[in-house]
């Protein structure tokens, strides 16, 4: 190793891992189609029912639906739910889950005691069946901004997600207080809180980051089948859980109105997968690669 | 490294080409030639699978607030003294004949309603079944702790039953009731075998029931399927042909599809697929799908008065509908051929008043059909000048102050997709000519609540409703309760269903009419005008009816498909080729 | 050992009861009733409603509801389904065999596939097996299992048939054939594809974590010390890297086996199991409070049963562990 800066080694290493790298550019690419979703020429709620089932051609690249709708553009704006549900529930759950697990890991005692029992309270909701009932609840309280079912399925996610990351954060804040290094910032007086913040949390970061994948790929995962179901983003938002769920129907007659949102939620998962791959071996010394 | 990339992509590449060759194998057509063929004599015997995409809570139908609960029913418990056959008339079934002013069975204060039945009935365990179950129905339904919810008209008007002999029942009513031929068409009650009328919903009958339909519960495996095997008592001699009938409950429209496609399945309900006439493209050569026009009927609810005013009565006028001009307008908006045919695939058919079926279905043209220029001119008319958005604003408008755009709020309930698909295309088409609507769907325990439960259109509080309703074969009690000028709902008369706040003199006339005498060709008559005055005023815009579905393997045979029944109303005349 | 078992139920008893207490009140706070269907029936009057709210006890203050739910609860009584009008002891009875079945067999699918490719990967890592194997499990991991589910009936059922009969290969739906007596090649038949939606992504998972695990654990002192006294490389690895590799599967399987019954929620709408994951989502639709309060509960106290089995399992198979 020569004289590098740690976050450069790191840099260093996820780059020689080239499907991590392919996953990253593949993501980018799916979050400028996403941004860029209003640019088609077609809006995803706009039909044309003499012309529906159509296969691919070159007006229509994914098809038409049942309506007529074109399944490119539903499919993009599809994924602008995703990546958002997917990207803005794992900040909270991430947040979340770290300040609890590091007050938790840090400060011990009856703080720890408490914070762990609400914890394991939470874990005990069996996740699925809370989510159907969360959202069927939400989304009828007469509360406007409830009305907004993406945000709805974004709360959800993360106030049944959190805990994962809250305990891998204890245990490593646990691990990591009897250090030297932090006993000794403490003999010098150093804040409680900057000990937490400056010194032992940037040695978390490998672990947060590649929870955090995990968490992303999970909360995809999640609103897809809870969309499917029928209680997730709702009508006449696309989403690609929702398309799955009416193509099922046409499943026989337009095939590939079902393969397509299969195929998104495969490819954006699997990159977000391979991204985490890539960010465990960045922040793993002892991982070797052969050049073959 | 390069292994790894290496293998991903190999792999990457096997899947995608293992969907690219089951892609190209399912055969697109865009036209479907499905004749029904023509199929040999069937000799009897056969096990019919029917596919139903819920559990029936109930096989009691009284008891049920549900579809699919006559859906399976109708084969076991509903045998009734009549049924409604497909063309909408009353035929005896356990009654030896139907009880007219001709033949004595009715009275001539129309008080007194003589049932006869047919000798030596049995139910389904061998046990006698006599005019004495007649009455034990009558008292298991009138007893007001047993929960019983549908089928239920007239039951009230019902003072004493008397049963001078085995076959005989005579019913007396308190007043005259213009449904007594429909009384007890829902099935009877055994007394020796059902139980205390108190506890109608603890009852074992309502899971196993013994009743006198052509087939009997053997197993009711839960979340499953519920089995049946042939009455050995059924009152008609040498039916049903079929040997056994097994309902299965498959949630998945998908697999629905698959197995009718596969054979392993006889009758799909409701199939749900868009184009009843692409139905053989899912499902291939052995089976075909039919429509039968049904009872439910899809309409717009306009509300005449303002809402959030905190009055529920018809006072004031809304600000935006109350102009006849903007519902007229409405009804000109929007393309109803594209809708029924392109949107949902004639699955549905064009409707224009609520008497659309039955003997009362009345023929009353479109007053205001599609064309875009005269609503657009309707509007300008009535004052909406088109403002920068596309969206008209007021200026000189009957009831808004000058500056309110026309926005307007268009509730319907949730988790149906064709009811989905209409409002959108709807919202498109007023959209195109500066009618703003936007969609607000809720449970149905709000749009259906009562008034105490601050439903809003039991309160006033809505702009537009779009939902489907039905009329039963008896519709005088509902029409009187939704259409009298006195039934607007208020704090003082919260069950009244008048939610249009419509108040109609001339409606209030026909209604009395229709009322009034058991003459049918009167009554319809009265309701022909009653359904004129609507298409005219517009409290409602009635856009389409649905009609029912049912998916049938080619080699069954002697089924009729009726409006008034499920699609086992005539399972006993059933029969299977090549068994 | 028994001690520890006994004191972590107690500790749970707390828990369970403010779960109760948050369910119920997210149960019974969405407006949608289970009657909702009643109100949409014309024919059906305000009256006739009104009799059936006061029968079934929707009438009284939810505190007093929650009151006498607990207190049937804890006698054993779960109450009767608002939709079936039957003991909902009853139908879950009927039900929770059949998502065993589905959900044990999926597990020992799971363990049978995860653990050897697990291992085998780890021993020789960065190999052309492990590389296949590790794209494979992150295709498995990353496949919605219901389109999983979905496009198994597409190929088994629908597009393949039996050679030799012209039947479909794997029903598609059910436990069982129509008409034929229960038995067990027929459910296994029937078991073939939902198990394989199902275990797919578990077995994907499992053996990629078991496999990480192996390959941190091959780095640690012991293991050096273990191979520099001269034992042999297999030695090394089963004995000593297995050994201690497998705890945090252990203690993940403990946290995630509950998880498999969600996913089946999935497996059982598509091929019409007629599980516990069905009775739930019929539920919920249905608005049927007592169903869902009841399977929820059950869940819970699964997922907490499960934890502590993972512990004292985890305790069996490492002696440092000790509970005191």
């Amino acid at each position: 190793m020569t004289n590098r800066s740690l976050g450069s080694q790191i840099l260093h290493r996820f780059f020689k891992h080239r499907l991590a790298v392919f996953a990253v550019v593949l993501l980018a690419l799916m979050v400028v189609l996403a941004l860029g979703a209003n640019l088609t020429q077609y809006t995803p709620t706009e039909q044309d029912p003499s012309n529906p089932f159509m296969s691919p051609t070159t007006a229509h690249w994914f098809g038409t639906d049942e309506l007529g709708r074109d399944i490119f553009t539903r499919i993009l704006y599809g994924s602008r739910v995703s990546l958002l549900v997917g990207l803005i529930s794992t900040l909270l759950t991430i947040s979340l889950g770290v300040a609890v697990g590091a007050i938790s890991g840090y400060y011990g005692g009856w703080l720890d005691n408490v914070l762990m029992r609400i914890t394991d309270t939470f874990l005990t909701f069996p996740t699925i069946f809370v989510l159907i009932i969360l959202s069927s609840l939400l989304r009828e309280l007469p509360f406007p901004w409830l009305k907004n079912s993406i945000l709805v399925v974004i709360v959800i996610i993360a106030a049944l997600s959190w805990m994962w990351p809250a305990r891998l954060v204890r245990s490593l804040f646990i691990t990591l207080r009897e250090r030297e290094f932090v006993t000794a910032t403490r003999a010098l007086g150093g804040s409680s809180a900057g000990i937490i913040i400056r010194h032992i949390l940037p040695n978390c970061l490998g672990p947060i980051l590649v929870s955090g994948t995990l968490q992303m790929a999970y909360a995809i995962i999640t609103e897809s089948g809870l969309s499917y179901l029928g209680f997730g983003v709702q009508p006449p938002t696309p989403t690609w859980g929702a398309i799955l769920s009416t193509a099922q129907v046409y499943v026989f007659r337009a095939p590939w109105m079902a393969i397509y949102p299969g195929v998104m939620i495969f490819i954006t998962v699997m990159t977000i997968n391979y991204i985490g791959d890539g960010l465990r071996d960045a922040f793993d010394p002892y991982v070797i690669h052969s050049e073959k | 490294m390069k292994i790894r990339f290496i293998t991903f992509i190999m792999v990457l590449g096997l899947i995608l080409s293992a969907c690219a060759t089951a892609t190209s194998q399912v055969p697109v057509t865009t036209e479907a030639v499905t004749e029904v063929p023509v199929v040999e004599e069937p000799t009897g015997g056969g096990m019919v699978v029917l596919i139903i995409p819920e559990e029936p809570t109930t096989l009691n139908y009284y008891m049920s607030d549900a579809a699919i609960t006559r859906q399976v029913a109708d084969a076991t418990s509903m045998t009734g003294l009549v049924v409604v056959d497909e063309k909408g008339e009353f035929i005896p079934v356990l009654a030896a004949e139907l009880p007219t002013d001709a033949n004595g069975g009715l009275s001539a204060d129309k008080l007194t309603v003589t049932w006869k039945l047919l000798p030596d009935l049995k139910w389904s365990d061998g046990e006698p079944l006599t005019s004495d179950d007649v009455k034990f129905t009558w008292e298991a339904l009138s007893n007001p702790t047993s929960g019983a919810l549908a089928g239920t008209g007239g039951i009230e008007l019902i003072t004493a039953i008397d049963t001078p002999d085995a076959t005989t029942a005579v019913v007396h009513y308190s007043a005259p009731w213009a449904g007594y031929l429909a009384q007890f068409a829902y099935g009877l009650f055994p007394r020796h075998a059902a139980g205390d009328p108190a506890v109608m919903s603890e009852w074992e009958w309502n899971r196993q029931p013994v009743g006198a339909g052509p087939f009997v519960v053997s197993e009711w495996a839960s979340g499953e399927s519920i089995s049946m095997d042939p009455n050995p008592n059924y009152y008609q001699e040498g039916k049903p042909y079929l040997s056994k009938l097994v309902f299965r409950i498959i949630p998945e429209p998908a697999a629905q599809l698959a197995l009718m496609k596969q054979g392993d399945a006889h009758v799909q309900l409701w199939p749900g697929v868009d184009d009843p006439n692409e139905y053989g493209t899912y499902v291939g050569e052995g089976a075909h799908e039919e429509m039968v026009p049904g009872v439910w009927n899809l309409a717009i609810d306009f509300n005449l008065s303002k809402p959030f005013d905190g009055d529920p009565g018809a006072t004031e006028p809304h600000p935006i509908l109350g102009d006849l001009r903007v519902r007229q307008a409405t009804s000109s908006a929007i393309d109803y051929d594209t809708l029924i045919q392109d949107v949902l695939r004639n699955t549905v058919a064009a409707s224009t008043s609520p008497f659309a079926y039955g003997w009362y279905q009345c023929d009353i043209p479109r007053t205001h059909p599609y064309d875009v220029d005269t609503a657009n001119t309707l509007l300008d008319e009535a004052g909406w000048k088109m403002g920068s958005d596309g969206i008209r604003v007021a200026e000189g408008a009957l009831y808004a102050e000058d500056g309110t755009r026309l926005s307007l709020e268009l509730q319907g309930y949730t988790n149906f997709e064709p009811l989905q698909k209409t409002e959108e295309f709807i919202v498109e088409n007023l959209k195109a000519v500066g009618v703003e609507a936007k969609i607000q769907n809720y449970d149905f325990s709000i749009i259906f609540g009562a008034y105490e439960d601050n439903s809003p259109r039991m309160i006033g509080d809505y702009d537009m409703l779009i939902y489907d309703r039905s009329l039963s074969i008896e519709p005088q009690g509902a029409v009187e309760n939704d259409y009298l000028s006195t039934q607007i709902p208020t704090a003082e008369n919260p069950t009244g269903g008048n939610i249009w706040r419509w108040v109609n003199t001339d409606g209030d006339a026909f209604i009395q009419q229709a009322g009034s005498t058991f003459d049918l060709a009167v009554r319809k008559a009265a309701y022909c005008g009653l359904g004129n005055l609507i298409a005219t005023e517009l409290p409602q815009l009635y856009i389409y009816i649905y009609q029912d579905g049912y998916g049938y393997a080619n080699n069954l045979s002697g089924y009729v498909v009726s409006t008034w029944g499920s699609m086992v109303w005539d399972v006993q005349n059933w029969k299977l080729v090549g068994e | 050992m028994a001690n520890y078992a006994l004191r972590r139920v107690l500790q749970s008893i707390p828990i369970l009861f403010i779960l109760s207490i948050l369910l119920f009140a997210m149960v019974r706070a969405a407006p949608g009733g289970p009657l909702s269907a009643a109100y949409r029936n014309p024919n059906i009057t305000k009256e006739q409603i009104a009799l059936l709210k006061h029968q079934l006890g929707l009438d009284l203050p939810l505190p007093v509801q929650y009151a006498n739910w607990l207190g049937d609860m804890l006698q054993g009584d779960m109450g009767d389904s608002i939709k079936f009008r039957r003991p909902v002891s009853e139908m879950i009875a009927e039900r929770i065999p059949n998502t065993i079945v589905l959900v044990g067999v999926s597990f020992l699918v799971t363990l049978i596939i995860a653990l050897p490719i697990g291992i085998l990967s780890a021993r020789k890592p960065y190999s052309f097996f492990d590389y296949l194997t590790t794209t494979l499990t992150f295709i498995g991991q990353s496949v919605p299992v219901y389109w999983l589910g979905l496009a198994l009936i597409l190929v088994f059922y629908v597009s393949i048939q039996n050679p030799y009969t012209g039947e479909p290969i794997f029903p598609a739906a059910g436990m069982r054939t129509i008409g034929q007596d229960k038995n067990l090649a027929d459910l296994a038949w029937h078991l073939v594809l939902p198990v394989t939606a199902l275990s797919a992504s578990w077995a994907a998972w499992y053996s990629r974590f078991l496999r990480s695990s192996l390959l941190d654990v091959l780095h640690e002192d012991y293991v050096r010390t273990a191979r520099a006294k001269g034992a042999s490389d297999r030695i090394v690895y089963y004995k000593h890297a297995l050994r201690n590799a497998i705890l945090p599967l252990v203690t993940l399987i403990g946290l995630d086996l509950p998880s498999l019954f969600a996913g089946a929620l999935f497996i059982e709408t598509i091929f019409a199991w007629p599980g516990m994951g069905r009775l739930f989502w019929d539920a919920a639709r249905g608005r049927d409070y007592p169903v869902l309060l009841a399977v929820v509960m059950i869940d819970a106290v699964i997922i907490i049963s499960c934890n502590i089995l993972a512990d004292l399992f985890y305790g069996i198979l490492d002696p440092r562990v000790k509970y005191d």
